[in-house]
């Protein structure tokens, strides 16, 4: 899942400074999910944003909806009579949801309301944590499900730096290094053997941005 | 009932026979709002007074709160909401306005449903009554001391002010026949009970000084108070023993025993009634039943034998049978059998009515349909003797079925409600005790030279706090197609209950508890509250800054508290702050915190619960997250996280004035009067 967080709100304050219409537009998938984005927090923004302008003296208008994807042009269609009330949209979303909008309505200006942080798993009640890169060559087969791009800090491919003490990672004592886990959870898998295997030189060019994937170009290489 | 639609209803309502929105009325005497507690009863029940005081309260004994600790004294609080409603009038209209007359003969509890029912319908409904007083057992068989009479002749009166026409002192069979009536009247109601004493089968039994309990007990009720003797034996277990017996009491027999067959837990009296009964004095014989009366000229002594409890009945209780060579004798200077009514029937056999073996009308189904056209019984003298409430329904169904007869309209009745399942036991254990409110009761020395009335009725924070111990069966969460999945509800709910489903989290209607805490934390706003709407605290709020411009403190506070924990009202008294009560502070969401400053108030307090005492654990710890919350979106605006307090006392709400004192006003409000 897309974790996103809220930009601080004075920079969301000097975004719209100019604006006097805005919708303020949540994203009913990953945002809600990790409780930044929502139709709660679509609310909560919105009476922030009306205070603060009231204050100064500089009143706003703010729309409120919540969609349920940002990313997929047939939402965005779905409420596309309500663009033309607003002076513009501050999109919850993460960045493929803002970059949606911007893409399919020419005429509609789009503002970020959101950091789009990283590819995260839940940590617990209100927690998340990131852990995959999208890299876009994927090792987790021979590293027992732990993913060293994304949990070192390094992001090195071949066993522990030397910078690794008592189990934690030199960059802070909070991140355990990446490598003891792995060897760890290869060591409970009965697998220690595999982790002599090199795993080699990775192909960053699937990294090259921007990425595209397309079903149809994996059928026609099938083909060939 | 192939395509039946099922309604799922607290169990309280579902075990009610006239199906009494009982969570409904409750939760409004929780807040302190009897009228519209008694709006609610009044919506299904004519008889609120009488009911709050002598229902067999089929809810309290279906009341899931008895899993906890005790059921809530639901027939306790019916009365409260009845008896402190007095001053407004219930003036209700006919709906329609139809040409059939209809007779009803009977004016029990049946009797005056179906009139209720069927005046209110539109139809001309005339009683006819063979006593001289209208109300059947109400008026004269039940004790005043239990049900005073006043009271039922209140709320008789009520039910005749909708334009229902009586005859009283005429009977049937020997002022007028049902065929008769049938010239004047296009149907006629029997529901005319069942109050033909049953005398045990035994030597003796017509021996003078020998009474029935009904009849003792209207005749006590017409002023006929004959001294019985110094001692006097009851025989019987039902509720017209024990009032036979402590009417004895209050006639001044010193020596008053009740002898049952059974023992105390089959005696359909009830427990409580019986504590009372021996409180006044009356002592009780179990497991003894008589085989013989005996004495000159008038009963002297009764020979008893002893019974023991051997296989179940067909009622499910065991059957008591004798034991060998145990007859025992008791002294009496008079006894009163209450073993047991039937139905009167001879009259009606002779109209041409089918009655069976047990002396009772037979009829199609429970509408009381008989075989004689556009004649219909229910009641006592179809089912032989019922609790009034289920008089009630029965006339209640009555009156269905003869409204459906005149319209030509089809289908029939069907009860539809389904209850909601027990609570499962790993949640019982999470929910927090709270102790049943005792009823207030005359002290026993006054009663025994009294007939005052004994339950005394609850004080204003007695029902509240009593009302506070329902458990809002079924009012609580459900997740709407919004949901994310997100799994927080999961995360946090303090009893457990939401599940993830195939595609969203799923809450379990019947097991969930109704704290609001998931609602105010649901990042899709997908979970709703059936006890409260989505916009009621923004008006709540919209509704006291309205107040506060008239009223133009100097300053203005919105302040939240808790009802479980502050019952009886907010837990501050100060003109500056404008309460606004939650079933849990945990329910508020930071948006609801922040809304106030938006329209006007200078400041906000949440009055803080000590969390080992909140009903729903966690609430205190919700409200201080969302408090903090607020208070960094307060921060970032620039209206000042300061102006956001948790207070617990007097002292703490003096150190937050005096912080907004320095901070002055709102700045949305611009040093105009208030929420300007």
């Amino acid at each position: 899942m897309i974790v996103a967080e809220l930009k601080p709100f004075e920079e969301i304050m000097n975004m719209v400074r100019d604006r006097e219409k805005l919708l303020i537009l949540g994203c009913g998938s990953c945002v809600s999910v990790c409780m930044s984005g929502g139709e709660k927090q679509v609310e909560l923004l919105s009476s922030a944003l009306r205070m603060a302008r009231n204050r100064e003296g500089n009143q706003i208008t703010v729309g409120e909806k919540t969609i349920l994807r940002q990313c997929d042009p047939e939402f965005i269609q779905q409420i596309k009579d309500e663009f033309p009330h607003y002076d513009a949209v501050l999109s919850m979303a993460c960045g493929a949801g803002v970059q949606g909008i911007s893409e399919w309505m020419k005429n509609v200006e789009v503002l970020p309301a959101m950091n789009t942080r990283f590819i995260g798993l839940s940590d617990g009640q209100g927690k998340w944590v990131e852990i995959c890169a999208a890299c876009g060559d994927c090792v987790l087969g021979m590293t027992g499900g732990i993913c060293p791009v994304t949990s070192c800090p390094k992001g090195i491919l071949n066993g522990p730096c030397g910078g690794n003490k008592k189990g934690k990672c030199e960059v802070s004592p909070d991140v355990p290094c990446a490598w003891v886990r792995i060897y760890e959870r290869m060591k409970e898998l009965g697998k220690l053997d595999e982790l002599k295997k090199e795993i080699g030189a990775k192909d960053w060019s699937k990294k090259q941005r921007p990425g595209r994937y397309t079903i149809k170009e994996k059928e026609n290489e099938k083909v060939s | 009932m192939g395509d039946m639609t099922i309604v799922f209803v607290p169990p309280c309502q579902a075990a009610c026979p006239i199906n009494t929105d009982v969570r409904g009325y409750v939760s409004a005497l929780a807040r302190g709002d009897a009228e519209e507690a008694i709006r609610i009863i009044r919506r299904v029940n004519p008889l609120p007074s009488v009911c709050g005081r002598i229902c067999t309260r089929l809810c309290e004994t279906a009341c899931r709160r008895a899993q906890v600790d005790a059921p809530v004294a639901i027939r306790a609080l019916k009365r409260y909401a009845s008896d402190h409603t007095k001053h407004l009038t219930f003036t209700q209209k006919p709906l329609n306005s139809y040409s059939e007359r209809i007779a009803i003969i009977g004016s029990g509890p049946s009797g005056l449903t179906a009139a209720y029912d069927l005046a209110l319908l539109g139809y001309k409904v005339t009683i006819f009554e063979a006593q001289h007083v209208l109300g059947g057992l109400l008026s004269e068989g039940i004790p005043r001391y239990r049900l005073p009479k006043e009271v039922v002749q209140r709320e008789i009166e009520d039910i005749l002010s909708l334009g229902i026409e009586v005859r009283t002192g005429v009977s049937l069979g020997k002022d007028f026949t049902i065929e008769g009536l049938l010239k004047d009247y296009q149907a006629v109601f029997i529901a005319v009970g069942s109050q033909k004493s049953l005398h045990p089968k035994c030597k003796g039994d017509n021996l003078p000084g020998i009474l029935s309990g009904v009849e003792f007990l209207k005749q006590t009720d017409r002023g006929n108070t004959s001294f019985l003797g110094e001692n006097v034996l009851v025989i019987g277990g039902g509720h017209t023993a024990v009032d036979a017996a402590r009417t004895c009491v209050r006639l001044g027999c010193p020596d008053v025993t009740v002898v049952y067959r059974r023992t105390l837990d089959e005696m359909p009296a009830g427990r409580e009634e019986v504590e009372q009964a021996e409180l006044e004095g009356v002592k009780f014989i179990y497991l003894a039943s008589p085989v013989e009366f005996a004495g000159e000229e008038k009963v002297q002594r009764v020979k008893f034998v002893r019974m023991e409890l051997g296989e179940p009945d067909p009622s499910g209780r065991r059957r008591p049978v004798p034991v060998k060579d145990s007859e025992f004798d008791l002294e009496a200077d008079a006894v009163i059998l209450a073993i047991g009514y039937i139905p009167d029937v001879e009259d009606l056999k002779q109209d041409g009515l089918k009655v069976d073996r047990k002396g009772t009308i037979i009829v199609k189904d429970d509408t009381g349909i008989t075989d004689m056209k556009g004649v219909f019984a229910a009641g006592d003298v179809v089912t032989g003797p019922m609790s009034v409430i289920e008089a009630m329904a029965s006339g209640r169904k009555a009156a269905g079925a003869i409204h459906r007869y005149f319209r030509s309209i089809p289908d029939k009745w069907v009860d539809n409600r389904v209850s909601l399942r027990s609570l499962d036991e790993p949640l019982v254990s999470l929910i927090h005790k709270s102790e049943r409110w005792q009823m207030p009761v005359l002290p026993v020395e006054k009663r025994k030279s009294t007939f005052d009335e004994v339950d005394l009725g609850y004080e204003r924070e007695q029902a509240c706090r009593e009302a506070l111990r329902c458990l809002n069966c079924g009012a609580g969460a459900s997740v709407d197609s919004h949901c994310a999945t997100c799994l927080n509800c999961l995360r946090i709910c303090p009893f457990g209950i939401p599940v993830l489903g195939k595609e969203t989290a799923e809450i379990d209607i019947s097991q969930c508890q109704a704290c609001g805490i998931c609602a105010a934390e649901c990042p899709a706003s997908a979970i709703h509250l059936s006890n409260e709407g989505k916009d009621d605290l923004r008006q709540e709020v919209e509704q006291v800054m309205d107040r506060a411009r008239q009223e133009t403190p100097e300053i203005a506070v919105i302040g939240y508290y808790c009802r479980y924990h502050d019952p009886l009202g907010p837990p501050l008294d100060n003109d500056e702050i404008y309460w606004i009560a939650r079933c849990c502070t945990g329910r508020l969401k930071e948006s609801q915190i922040i809304y106030p400053f938006e329209i006007g108030a200078d400041g906000v307090i949440v009055s803080l619960c000590l969390s080992d005492e909140c009903r729903f654990r966690q609430g205190s710890y919700w409200v201080t997250e969302h408090m903090k919350r607020a208070g960094r979106v307060l921060k970032e605006t620039g209206i000042g996280e300061d102006r956001l307090s948790v207070i617990s006392d007097e002292e703490d709400f003096t150190g937050f004035r005096e912080k907004l004192e320095t901070m002055g006003i709102n700045p949305l409000r611009k040093g105009k009067k208030v929420g300007a």
